[in-house]
């Protein structure tokens, strides 16, 4: 009998523990859950303050840089357009010249070597500094060098 | 002190109450158990979704510049008008 009742009340003691411990336990990490959500709940408010910003400021970005791309067509094309009226023209010339290759005219080395030289200052004949110079005062007939 | 009589049965009600008791107790403990790992499984998340809040918050903290750039913006397009007002009067002297 005795030991029935000092069992039942271990048994009852026991369980009150448990119940203690365990509900102090969970009181405490609830305690601190509650704490970090509160924190969670600060930092959302102040993430949509800032984010409050982000779409009158974007939609203001929007429209004012839609007017400055508007305009810029227009501004640089009255800037040419003063260029193009303050930019003096080179006067034309008065009878045009015949159009030459810009590589001048070919010296013949078959001419050269029959003392043939044409006159060829106009071009100047595309030859090098070597051959400017002044013709011979005799130059070799074609009979001379038959013979 | 009193002693009471209690027969047989009684007395086997009693352990078997007992042993009820020690039963709901285990089961109480794992309960509880299981209620403090989920709760644990809970902080430990709320903590993530802490820490990935703050990081959203670092990210949108400059989110103030936006009204300044677009102030910013505002002043460009003035500037261009200028620019629009000085080039029409220097065009209309050149051609005149």
């Amino acid at each position: 009998m005795t030991v029935l009742v000092v069992l039942t009340v271990l048994e009852i003691v026991v369980l009150i523990a448990a119940l203690a411990f365990y509900l102090f336990w969970v009181g405490t990490l609830l305690a601190r859950i509650a704490t970090n959500l509160e924190e969670c709940a600060e930092i959302v408010r102040a993430i949509v303050a800032d984010a409050a910003l982000i779409g009158p400021g974007a939609g203001h970005i929007n429209e004012t840089g839609g007017v400055v791309a508007g305009a810029l067509p227009l501004l640089y094309g009255m800037a040419e357009e003063i260029v193009t009226d303050v930019t003096p023209r080179p006067e034309a010339p008065a009878e045009p010249e015949p159009a030459r290759p810009a590589s001048g005219t070919r010296r013949s080395r078959l001419l050269h070597a029959v003392g043939f030289s044409p006159d060829l200052s106009r071009t100047n004949g595309g030859a090098s500094p070597r051959d400017r110079r002044p013709p011979t005062a005799d130059p070799l007939r074609p009979s001379q060098l038959l013979r | 002190m009193h002693t009471l009589a209690m027969n047989s049965t009684e007395h086997t009600l009693w352990v078997w109450a007992l042993i009820i008791g020690l039963i709901v107790l285990v089961a109480v403990a794992a309960l509880l158990s299981l209620l403090i790992y989920l709760v644990q499984i809970i902080d430990r998340r709320v903590v993530t979704v802490r820490d990935t809040l703050k990081a959203a918050k670092a990210n949108t903290a400059d989110t103030v510049l936006i009204p300044q750039v677009a102030a910013g913006v505002d002043a460009v397009l003035a500037e261009g008008l200028q620019h629009h007002l000085f080039l029409g009067r220097v065009l209309g002297k050149v051609k005149s």
